[in-house]
């Protein structure tokens, strides 16, 4: 019965349609650099400003998300509902290894990251061996994601509850002076931009288009489908859970709204959308774009939610490729026939 | 715990007739609507403004049920349409896109513009006992709607014609097709029905709790865990699914404190969902 609507795969909404990836390592070197590079100048603008630059760190953070996502969802067309709860349980982890635990930080983030991708990967096994949908992979992960946000709330103790906590390690240290951890997140970004570049040139990559594209199809013609969504989801959920920590340690403090459902997966999913699903460089103009809306609607307070209702409609409904590539094709379109 | 048991059942009624609306949406037209607590909210928060100026309850609360009904119909009318002409996986991913932005348009307004209104409808009068426990009035005509409905539901699917079309569209929609049903037909009027049936949870509940702009949320996502750990599409089994899962969660609630029984109990939806994911009464295909 049900059968008749969750039966078919393959569609411009689950995964991108970006059809060829660049071979060449210039190719795609020279655009990351220049990201880059582009990005590094940034605090000569905002710099004297600590608020502004804390704007541009969580922008920074976000951008690390959707590229996790996208290794997720965009790649392998698992729709994970639990991007924040990752980068909490990343974020949560190293805080409370940190500073309850006494660890090392660099210790506590890794192991926090190593939590992330192991659940990340648990939840993909889980939904690939029961042969769950996208839908059910969803309801799935946002049942995973409502169950982090209460024991957050639950275990008050060590969280601090709806306050939230303020983070003792890595006080003393240059994590939280104004600029560096602009650039341990620039950087952060950038390697998971080129992980992500780098991996779409590979065979994974090359497995990831084939089961994005038609599911059986790939799965006649040799590909473990079901091993490389469980890789994709690995690599998105440690990608998740190291931004996870590395921002909460830089920020100082955090609380379940950092990492809830509203306040990140929305955002992620926007920011993705926005910028073009599957493809390489579209979190990045998500990621600006919305860090720049997010702060100019941020005095409209509930409005601001209206506002991301009605961009999730307007997304959806009329760019499902995404902004940029929509714009392309476009612009395609009227030079052909400037031309012709 | 008796008394537990029974407040259970009545909150996972309530769960049952909002998890109906939802799945018998899914079961017709492969949409998932995740406004539906929005719609319930709307509804309550109607009633609401409908009591504050002066309309006698009974009406407020008939007020409330047409905006639900309008709310469903709106739906069909407007954001639904393009939904409609896609097929598949894609079908049910753009409904639970547009459906959730539509959610967040009425959470941030509600919240926006009327952020401490709630919906308290007071029934008079002491407790009753019930299997010797004493029950507040309350949750006692709360029930009593609920099940009144719950019946008019099975009679109208049961016994009249309209009813029996929409049955043979969720089974079959080629063969429906041919015997004259039009399920584009069918499907608008369940939108229209599960909103009037969202709204109508929305005031029995604020019959036993305050409803708050708030609660738009929660109220989808119980919804969605009910309809989901009853069968998609699956009516009797949305109903059953959500008196266990009030009565774990009462229960649990009781005995262990809230936060891990809410855990718990989207532990049990997660679990349903991975040894059955054709819900509980579901046949396997």
């Amino acid at each position: 019965m049900s059968s008749r609507f969750t039966g078919s795969t393959g569609t411009s909404l689950i995964g991108g349609t970006e059809t060829r990836t660049t071979r060449s390592i210039p190719a795609l070197l020279i655009p990351i650099i220049l990201v880059g590079a582009a990005l590094a100048l940034v605090p000569l603008w905002l710099g004297d400003s600590r608020v502004l630059m804390g704007v541009a760190v969580l922008g920074l953070a976000f951008f690390c998300y959707v590229i996790g996502f996208n290794v997720i969802f965009g790649s392998t067309g698992q729709l994970f509902l639990c991007v924040g709860a990752l980068a909490g349980v990343g974020g949560f982890g190293a805080t409370i290894l940190a500073d309850n635990a006494g660890w090392p930080i660099l210790l506590s983030i890794i192991a926090a990251t190593l939590a992330a991708t192991l659940i990340g990967g648990l939840l993909s096994y889980v939904a690939v061996i029961r042969s769950l949908g996208v839908i059910f992979t969803g309801i799935v992960t946002l049942i995973f994601s409502l169950s982090f946000d209460a024991l957050l709330l639950g275990l008050s103790h060590l969280t601090g509850g709806d306050t939230g906590r303020l983070i003792k390690s890595g006080s003393d240290t240059f994590l939280r002076e104004r600029l560096p951890p602009y650039y341990l997140m620039l950087g952060l970004a950038l390697v998971f931009l080129l992980i992500h570049g780098l991996l779409r040139r590979s065979h994974i990559g090359w497995a990831f288009r084939a089961l994005r594209d038609d599911e059986i199809a790939a799965e006649l013609a040799g590909v473990d489908v079901a091993r490389y969504r469980v890789y994709g989801a690995l690599i998105g959920a440690a990608m998740l859970g190291l931004a996870g920590s590395t921002y909460a340690l830089t920020e100082g403090r955090i609380s379940p709204t950092t990492f809830g459902f509203g306040h990140v997966d929305v955002v992620v999913m926007v920011m993705l959308a926005f910028g073009g699903i599957g493809t390489l460089f579209g979190p990045i103009v998500g990621a600006i774009t919305f860090t720049i809306v997010d702060e100019i609607l941020i005095d409209f307070g509930q409005l601001r939610q209206v506002a991301y209702g009605i961009l999730v409609i307007i997304l959806f409904l009329w760019m499902p490729r995404g902004v940029i590539p929509s714009a392309a094709s476009l612009w395609r379109r009227i030079s052909r026939q400037v031309k012709a | 715990m008796t008394a537990n048991i029974l407040d259970g059942i009545v909150l996972g009624l309530q769960f049952g007739l909002l998890a109906a609306g939802l799945t018998l949406i899914y079961g017709l037209g492969g949409v998932l609507n995740l406004a539906h607590g929005q719609i319930a909210v709307t509804s309550a928060m109607t009633v609401a403004f409908a009591i504050d100026a002066g309309v006698p309850v009974v009406l407020a609360v008939g007020l409330g049920l047409l905006a639900g009904g309008f709310f469903g119909l709106l739906l069909d009318l407007t954001i639904l349409r393009p939904v409609y002409r896609l097929r598949g996986e894609a079908r049910v991913l753009l409904s639970l896109l547009l459906t959730l932005g539509v959610s967040f348009i009425v959470d941030g307004y509600l919240n926006w513009r009327y952020p401490l209104k709630t919906l308290n409808i007071y029934i008079g009068g002491g407790a009753i006992d019930i299997l010797g426990v004493p029950m507040r009035r309350g949750s006692l005509v709360a029930s009593a709607i609920t099940l009144l409905t719950i019946t008019g539901l099975f009679v109208f699917f049961r016994s009249t014609s309209l009813g029996r079309a929409i049955r043979s569209v969720i089974e079959d929609e080629a063969g429906a097709r041919l015997i004259g049903i039009d399920p584009k037909q069918m499907l608008r009027l369940i939108l229209v029905l599960s909103g009037v049936l969202a709204a109508l949870v929305a005031v029995t509940r604020s019959m036993v709790a305050p409803v708050d702009t708030q609660s738009g949320l929660s109220i989808t996502v119980f919804a969605l865990i009910v309809t989901v750990v009853g069968g998609l599409g699956n009516v009797i089994g949305a109903l059953l699914a959500g008196i266990i899962l009030g009565i774990v969660n009462v229960v649990a609630a009781d005995l262990i404190g809230s936060y891990i029984s809410l855990i718990l109990l989207l532990v049990a939806a997660a679990v349903t969902i991975l040894i059955r994911p054709a819900g509980l009464l579901g046949v396997k295909e």
